[in-house]
């Protein structure tokens, strides 16, 4: 068992001396090559790309959160005009009783009492219509959320390059532990569904997959 | 559940908390409040009572699984319908989600019909 261990141990050393020596190797060889400062100029920009993606997710943020403030702000007016018409068209109707008594009002008068009325009937459909656009531009907004994650996730992506990087210019003994697995991580927007097998493409998708499961 | 239920929503991003507030007063329910993530929400649930929870799933400090998870083993919240609202369409973590317990399952992004016709049919399920 013991020699069992120990013959593993140094296969393991002898792993780790490969690939060290293989970094030796691709380090020496880049630097021959040339690449040594390509690769240093790619680490130090890798930074630089990073802030350009933190602006792009902050400024679009900024840009969701004033539309959902002008989609509420519509909405409040939408509401007081729904209200005003309601109170001017139960006004109005008190009026075309009157006026359908034949009582002190000309035929214009009266058609135009009826039109009034039917308008201020409509204005309700119509805000109940334009509501309907307003969730509708919220909704995109969501936009924020899904392009968020993926950003975070190539910023993360870059972090990890940049570290590669700096690894590959500065290292060359072999690492002196195991490397660690990489514990799960969540995914987040999936970009391209229907490449893969192993992701819903839709909410019908997450439905019939807990249906089969019995859920 | 009370006449009025409260909601929690759940989820770093402001806008999506945002959105899925305003939807939930257009569907309803106008009793809500918001947690950035599931350490947050923890304490809010501790703090108050809540009758109902939206939950992303990818969030720092604490995601919804683990969030979901210690809901479910306390006794005091267990009982509380628990919608996930992810971009996760992993099948993997859909499974994962009903297996820890999740009422629901809503991925990003959604409708306005699917997110109404989810959380009515776990409030119908709940009684």
């Amino acid at each position: 068992m013991a020699q069992t261990e120990a013959t593993a141990h140094e296969s393991d050393e002898n792993i780790y001396r490969r690939i060290g020596q293989l970094t030796r190797t691709l380090h020496d060889a880049l630097r021959e090559l040339g690449y040594e400062r390509e690769l240093m100029d790619a680490r130090d920009n890798l930074p630089g790309a990073r802030d350009r993606l933190a602006y792009i997710a902050r400024v679009t943020g900024e840009a969701a959160e004033k539309v959902l403030n002008a989609v509420d702000r519509a909405r409040t007016v939408q509401q007081e005009l729904t209200e005003q018409a309601d109170s001017l068209r139960n006004r109005w109707q008190a009026v075309a009783a009157y006026a359908a008594g034949g009582r002190a009002c000309t035929p214009a008068g009266k058609q135009l009492v009826d039109e009034t009325c039917e308008f201020f009937s409509g204005v309700g459909g119509q805000a109940d219509r334009t509501n309907t656009i307003l969730t509708d531009i919220m909704m995109a907004q969501d936009f924020h959320d899904l392009t968020g994650q993926v950003i975070r996730r190539v910023v993360a992506l870059a972090t990890s390059l940049e570290e590669q990087l700096v690894k590959l210019l500065i290292e060359t003994s072999r690492p002196e532990q195991r490397p660690q697995l990489d514990p799960y991580q969540l995914e987040g927007p999936v970009v391209a569904p229907n490449a893969r097998d192993d992701v819903v493409a839709d909410q019908k998708g997450v439905d019939d997959l807990l249906a089969s499961l019995g859920f | 559940m009370t006449a009025e239920p409260r909601f929690l929503i759940v989820d770093d991003f402001s806008t999506m908390r945002r959105i899925v507030r305003n939807l939930l007063k257009e569907i309803g329910f106008g009793n809500a409040e918001e947690a950035e993530d599931g350490v947050v929400a923890l304490s809010m649930l501790k703090a108050g009572k809540f009758d109902f929870i939206v939950s992303d799933i990818n969030m720092p400090n604490m995601n919804g699984f683990e969030l979901l998870k210690i809901v479910r083993s306390d006794d005091a919240l267990k009982l509380i319908p628990f919608l996930m609202v992810t971009a996760e369409a992993k099948k993997e973590d859909i499974v994962q989600a009903a297996q820890c317990g999740a009422s629901g399952y809503i991925v990003k992004p959604f409708t306005k019909a699917t997110l109404e016709e989810k959380v009515q049919k776990i409030m119908t399920k709940q009684g």
